[in-house]
């Protein structure tokens, strides 16, 4: 496991290594105003001063060297529009725990919320809370989510006295943005692991068990259980490390100060220097909670070997 | 010799409901399963021969229904039970079964001593040592070699013959009287057929077993069973000892199916089949199922069912040729010479 760890993570270092070559080179392709916060102002000598300065006149490997070195040292760069000067992993560092915060404890609550409210519609397959648990996903995938993000807001706030706006010291002001990111999650994982349970129950194993005597609780909860969240345990790691990137909506509806909608904003305000540490990031994000996932299906699915090619069935 | 009856269906009728009509599966059979005996339940797919068998354990699907009859093991009548509660106390304890694909039948996340082990636990409330020590022995009575590697090792480390048997020592984990084997060899390769039927017949003696296999191979039949059970559109048309079923067949239907065997045909001739498909049950039965498709049918069986006329105090048929009215009617060429070459045991 631990030389198939190792290999993994060594391709992943590579996967990496290719995509910040790209994203630096395509980057350098972008008009050099978005390395200046008021370049119309400046004149000729000021910005061939600070190009120079930044090391821009150097040729491209040098650059992309020099900016490997530098990335080795934990060191994103600087902002240079966004927040001018200001170093991008302090921007981060303000804004991530934010995110991943909320992100997380909306992740948990979707999580202790769904998977009961899923078994539960597996388990009375067109009793009343498989028809409860239909019509909640029904709503939640049929309304735009802005419209009950919205409805939950104001509801809060007139009626139960909710803050609209967050603050980061008071817990309560956490509530509402934290439902309405759960929302949309409590129905995925509802509905996935009622689909896969239902699948899972009506397979020879479970007949086997009933017939040797096993209550229908039990069948459900140690046999088509854990059969059914294999292939959901994939993505949880991704759909965590994903809350990093913030939610533009909720973020912006109750003023938070998180990831939400900044690479976005960068992009549209071409400060090139975020913009290469954000996708830089992300992907960092995306190759992690994919290795994480395959750990996780490994761990709990022994058909699935680390070694052997293919060996299981 | 006074046998003893261990499980008695009395006039059984099964339905199952499928969009707003109702199906008939089993249509009013009764049946003594003697004690220690080995019946084989034989018929062609759909003749439900396998919902038969699952109506004794309430492993019906969940549109079916016991509609009208009896089901009396050991001074209960299982065809009244309605809570899991009540069919626990059957499942497993006193009535097991071994599934036909061994492939699927295995929970493929639980180590083969965790499966063996819940059976045994929930029944004889044995834990930790005892509890391995138990299903150690039981791994080692079907026959798996190494039961301290194979205890923790995933159905997917096994094959398909080594699987059937864990489903087998399942099936005996809890030390059930009467072992209902649906189609225990279909799926496995013929080497391992032989095998698999080996070890239950063994089984069987070791822990005295009531053993029903349900099958629609007649090769296995005359390997393992006392007596013979043959099934037709959800009735029993024939039913009797082995050598009876094999020797001296008296229902049309079961002369059909004995001259299907492969090993009657003659080289370069076309195999026999039985031509035409079997009745619609969601339709009423008039008469004999089988009269469609026989061509010796009488007119009466169109008209009425036959009642069991017996041939022999263990060998009952559902027939009008039996009738002392009917016309003398030979059985065909094929079942003679079954008899002349002492049957399909070879």
């Amino acid at each position: 496991m631990i030389r198939y760890l190792a290999k993994r993570l060594a391709r992943s270092v590579i996967t990496l290594i290719i995509i910040i070559s790209i994203v630096f080179l395509l980057l350098r392709l972008m008009p050099i105003e978005g390395y200046f916060q008021n370049y119309d102002k400046l004149t000729k000598g000021q910005i061939h001063t600070g190009i120079v300065n930044m090391g821009l006149d150097k040729p491209i490997p040098v650059q992309l060297k020099n900016f490997f070195i530098q990335l080795l040292h934990g060191n994103l760069g600087v902002s240079r529009i966004y927040r001018a000067n200001v170093p991008i992993t302090e921007i981060l560092a303000g804004k991530v725990p934010i995110s991943l915060t909320l992100g997380g404890i909306s992740l948990i609550l979707s999580l202790v919320l769904g998977i009961p409210l899923g078994t539960l519609m597996a388990r009375f397959k067109g009793k009343f809370w498989d028809r409860f648990g239909t019509a909640f996903i029904v709503f939640i995938q049929a309304v735009p989510a802005a419209v009950y993000y919205l409805f939950i807001q104001v509801f809060g706030y007139e009626y139960l006295g909710f803050s609209m706006l967050f603050k980061k010291g008071d817990f309560t002001t956490w509530i509402l943005p934290i439902i309405s990111l759960a929302l949309g999650n409590i129905a995925y994982y509802s509905m996935w692991l009622r689909r896969y349970m239902v699948d899972e129950s009506n397979k020879d194993y479970v007949k086997l068990a009933v017939a040797k005597g096993v209550s229908s609780k039990d069948i459900m909860m140690k046999h088509v259980f854990r059969n059914a969240v294999v292939p959901m345990i994939q993505y949880l790691p991704s759909s965590f490390l994903n809350t990093v990137i913030g939610s533009i909506y909720v973020e912006s509806l109750y003023s938070i100060p998180g990831m939400g909608g900044l690479l976005v904003d960068v992009v549209k305000r071409q400060d090139n220097t975020m913009v290469q540490a954000m996708v830089i990031l992300f992907a960092c994000v995306g190759i992690l909670g994919l290795i994480l996932g395959d750990i996780l299906m490994t761990i709990l699915d022994p058909r699935i070997s680390f070694n052997k090619k293919g060996g299981a069935r | 010799m006074e046998k003893e009856i261990v499980l008695s269906v009395k006039n059984l009728n099964v339905k199952f409901k499928l969009r707003g009509r109702a199906l008939h599966a089993i249509r009013d059979i009764s049946l003594d399963v003697y004690k220690g005996e080995s019946l084989a339940i034989v018929g062609e797919s759909g003749s439900g021969k396998s919902v038969f068998t699952k109506a004794f354990m309430g492993l019906l699907d969940k549109n079916g229904y016991i509609e009208s009859g009896e089901i009396l093991y050991k001074g209960q009548n299982l065809a009244a039970f309605k809570t899991e509660r009540e069919w626990q106390s059957i499942r497993g304890r006193e009535i097991a079964m071994v599934l036909q694909d061994p492939m699927t039948s295995l929970n493929p996340l639980k180590t083969i001593g965790a499966q063996i082990g819940e059976a045994i636990q929930l029944h004889q409330g044995l834990k930790g040592k005892d509890l391995k020590a138990a299903v150690l022995e039981i791994l080692r009575d079907v026959g798996i070699t190494e039961p301290e590697r194979r205890y923790k090792q995933y159905p997917h480390e096994f094959s398909g013959g080594m699987r059937q048997r864990v489903v087998i020592a399942i099936g005996i984990a809890c030390r059930p009287r009467t072992l209902i084997c649906d189609e225990p060899t279909t799926a496995l390769d013929v080497t391992i057929q032989a095998q698999i039927l080996e070890l239950l017949k063994s089984l069987k003696k070791k822990y005295q077993l009531t053993t029903l296999y349900i099958t629609h191979d007649l090769g296995v039949v005359a390997n393992v069973a006392d007596r013979i059970a043959v099934m037709y559109a959800g009735d029993i048309v024939e039913i009797g000892s082995c050598e009876e079923i094999f020797y001296d067949p008296r229902h049309p239907y079961t002369w059909a199916l004995l001259s299907s065997l492969p090993q009657l045909g003659v080289k370069g001739e076309e195999l026999y089949t039985i031509k035409g498909t079997p009745p619609n049950l969601f339709q009423t039965i008039k008469g004999d199922a089988y009269a469609p498709r026989n061509p010796r049918a009488l007119k009466i069986d169109f008209v009425e069912r036959p009642p069991y006329f017996e041939v022999s105090p263990t060998h009952r048929v559902r027939s009008w040729l039996m009738d002392s009215r009917a016309p003398k009617v030979d059985p065909p060429e094929h079942i003679k010479k079954l008899r002349s070459q002492g049957g399909i045991y070879r």
